[in-house]
């Protein structure tokens, strides 16, 4: 099995005229977690949206370059966009459950590929609220409706319904910056656990976060990659000055 | 310090007037209700929404084999009820809206003869109710009792001689069964139309429409066309709907498919408009993530998008049913405005809104009975809003 998982090359994408993402070149690795950080507005929820192709749905988005998800240019004509979203899931920064139950929101995936047998999907939904280390919180009201979660809690659901449609790569956007610190910390822990099974990548803004559960760090400034290393690397010794005055809060 | 008295006056001044605008409001809506309650709550009786409209005339007599036999008085019957133990029969005096005299029927025994009696006319058996009224007995051998010698003289009439030539009777009439149940077919047929068109074509338009010449023409058409009065799509429905459905049906004339046509079409933007709004609130942040799972456009919109937008699809179907309830130009035309009693969806009938129409253009007009009917259309929309409500608040349970 190959090592990496996502390997972008010279990628350009402009909204409209405005060039949000300049050349970037990036690879990711599998079963890590890779945080990207940045100051607001530098692209890097957009080069999320990237990785599973939710730009199509900007009107005037347009991109240049590859990207390459294995050995297969995502960008190509005739691609399967909603196979890459299967393998591909994403957590968004804000909890958006569905205004259903638990237990439909988390089969809602499954079922939209086509699985209708209730063992089945009995057996996944048990299974990726464990791995969301949701279960015990919910088990028994998942009949009740997801909107009756505390935010935390949603969010918990949001990972384990991208979890039940068992992607190899699971992207998400500042997924605790909506939450407590107690919330915050048990998905940290969650992601800890995830990334055995998984590759995460995850836009974070806080440095602590970014250093206590990323493996590799990119540095998105004003739609470039000014550094990607080795977490630890570039917390301890960047090698941009910008960087360096970023990650210790001297930047503007 | 005068910064602040002056903030406090201003403030003053826009809260007194949204005070004032929403008094004004009250009083315009309270009055409705009082102008259509005071005059029309005296006619308010279950008779008038369960009977026909049209009275029926019955000239019956006696048929030669009924058996007589002594029909004891009911105990039940008031003082002021005159009976006859031979005939089972229980009358009493009253007026009618004109203030003429009238013989209402307020008991027949089942075994009376009256029930059995042959029509004068048409050989058939027709039957002496409750609450008919008898205009006249004619005898054999004495002088015939008309109503307006009173309920006393008929009784005691009836009882003297042997028999009787002919009995004329008739029902009460003034009923609006009719119109309430051609106002509720109308609105199930033209729901039926509207609302799956309305909300695909609002589905469409908000979900997968692309921005093209095509669905810019729909939009001015739907801004457009929810500002046309109706009595302009009455003109349609006269001259498209009513051709085509007598074409293709049994209908001779304007009838209750051609009229719920054209109101199907008169609602059409309302539903699509609504539809439309309440598509546009439903956050994307629920489309993204349905995408970002891997379900297609169509799988978003049926599964996810269309079920957080039911209560105002409902919303908007209640603006219909409003809509349907209230409607007379175009119904006018498109169905016309003949009373019926008997609703057949090819045939002629009235709404109740037309229902009233007719009655305030006849002379004279019947102010009183057209109340009578606000009040019943009030009570219909009352419910139906309850009902919605309650539906959506069903609906919405596993959502909130
Ligand atoms: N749909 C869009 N249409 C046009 N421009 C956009 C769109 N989305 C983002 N942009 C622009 O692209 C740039 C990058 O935006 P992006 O959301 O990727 O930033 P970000 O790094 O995620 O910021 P934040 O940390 O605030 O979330 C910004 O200048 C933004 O204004
Ligand atoms: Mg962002």
């Amino acid at each position: 099995m190959d090592k990496q998982v996502f390997n972008i090359m010279n990628l350009d994408l402009y909204y409209g005229k405005f060039q949000a993402l300049k050349n970037i070149n990036l690879i990711i690795e599998k079963n890590k977690v890779t945080a990207l950080i940045g100051p607001s507005g530098c692209g890097k929820s957009t080069f999320l949206r990237v990785l599973n192709r939710m730009n199509d749905l900007i009107d005037d988005c347009h991109i240049s370059g590859e990207v390459y998800f294995h050995q297969e240019d995502i960008y190509r004509e005739k691609f399967d966009v909603i196979d890459l979203r299967t393998r591909v899931g994403m957590v968004f920064q804000k909890p958006n459950p569905f205004p259903m139950n638990i237990y439909d929101n988390v089969a809602y995936g499954p079922r939209c590929q086509g699985i209708k047998d209730k063992d089945e999907l009995d057996k996944i939904v048990d299974n990726a609220l464990k791995s969301a280390a949701l279960y015990d919180e919910v088990s028994n009201r998942l009949k009740e409706s997801a909107l009756s979660l505390s935010g935390g809690q949603q969010q918990r659901l949001c990972i384990a319904r991208a979890i039940a449609m068992e992607p190899e790569v699971i992207l998400m956007d500042e997924p605790t910056s909506a939450l407590d610190p107690i919330a915050t910390l048990k998905i940290e822990e969650l992601i800890n656990d995830l990334k055995e099974k998984y590759t995460i990548i995850i836009v974070t803004h806080s440095m602590q976060q970014a250093a206590r559960i990323s493996d590799n760090t990119a540095f998105f400034l004003t739609g470039e990659i000014v550094e990607m290393d080795l977490t630890n690397k570039i917390f301890t010794t960047p090698k941009n000055q910008k960087t360096e005055d970023y990650i210790t809060g001297r930047f503007g | 310090m005068s910064m602040l008295n002056k903030r406090k006056r201003i403030d003053f001044l826009y809260q007194g007037i949204t005070y004032f605008a929403s008094s004004i409001s009250l009083i315009a809506l309270a009055m409705i209700f009082y102008f259509v309650w005071s005059n029309g709550s005296g006619l308010l009786n279950l008779d008038l929404i369960t009977k026909d409209y049209h009275a029926q005339y019955y000239n019956g007599e006696l048929d030669e084999n009924s058996p007589f036999s002594t029909m004891e008085r009911p105990i039940e019957l008031d003082e002021n009820v005159f009976y006859s133990e031979k005939y089972g029969l229980g009358v009493s005096d009253g007026i009618d809206r004109e203030g003429n005299p009238i013989i209402l029927v307020v008991y027949v025994s089942s075994d009376s003869p009256l029930r059995k009696m042959q029509d004068r006319n048409s050989e058939q058996i027709i039957s002496l109710e409750e609450d008919m009224l008898i205009s006249k007995v004619s005898f054999n051998d004495k002088a015939t009792a008309l109503r307006t010698f009173g309920a006393k003289y008929m009784i005691d009439e009836l009882d003297s001689a042997v028999d009787f030539r002919e009995m004329v009777f008739t029902s009460i009439g003034g009923g609006i069964r009719g119109s309430i149940i051609t106002t509720l077919y109308l609105i199930g047929m033209t729901m039926l139309v509207a609302l799956p068109i309305g909300v695909f074509t609002a589905i469409y338009l908000n979900e997968f429409a692309k921005k093209n010449r095509m669905t810019n023409i729909l939009r001015i058409l739907v801004d457009t066309l929810s500002g046309v009065p109706s009595i302009i799509y009455g003109l349609m429905g006269l001259a498209v709907f009513v051709p085509l459905t007598i074409r293709t049906t049994s209908a001779t004339s304007g009838n209750l498919i051609s009229g719920s046509l054209t109101l199907a079409i008169i609602l059409l933007p309302v539903i699509i408009k609504s539809t439309e709004e309440s598509l546009k609130v439903v956050p994307d942040g629920l489309r993204q993530a349905s995408l970002a799972l891997g379900a297609n456009e169509t799988q978003t919109t049926f599964k996810v998008v269309l079920p957080s937008s039911i209560p105002g699809i409902l919303t908007a179907s209640l603006l219909g049913i409003g809509r349907i309830i209230g409607e007379s130009a175009a119904l006018i035309f498109a169905i016309g405005t003949a009373v019926k009693d008997d609703i057949s969806i090819t045939g002629k009938s009235t709404s109740l809104a037309v229902h009233i129409w007719s009655m305030m253009t006849d002379e004279p007009a019947n102010i009183e009975l057209s109340s009578t009917i606000a009040v019943i259309i009030l009570m219909i929309v009352l419910i139906l809003n309850i009902v919605v409500k309650f539906i959506s608040k069903k609906l919405m349970k596993p959502l909130a």
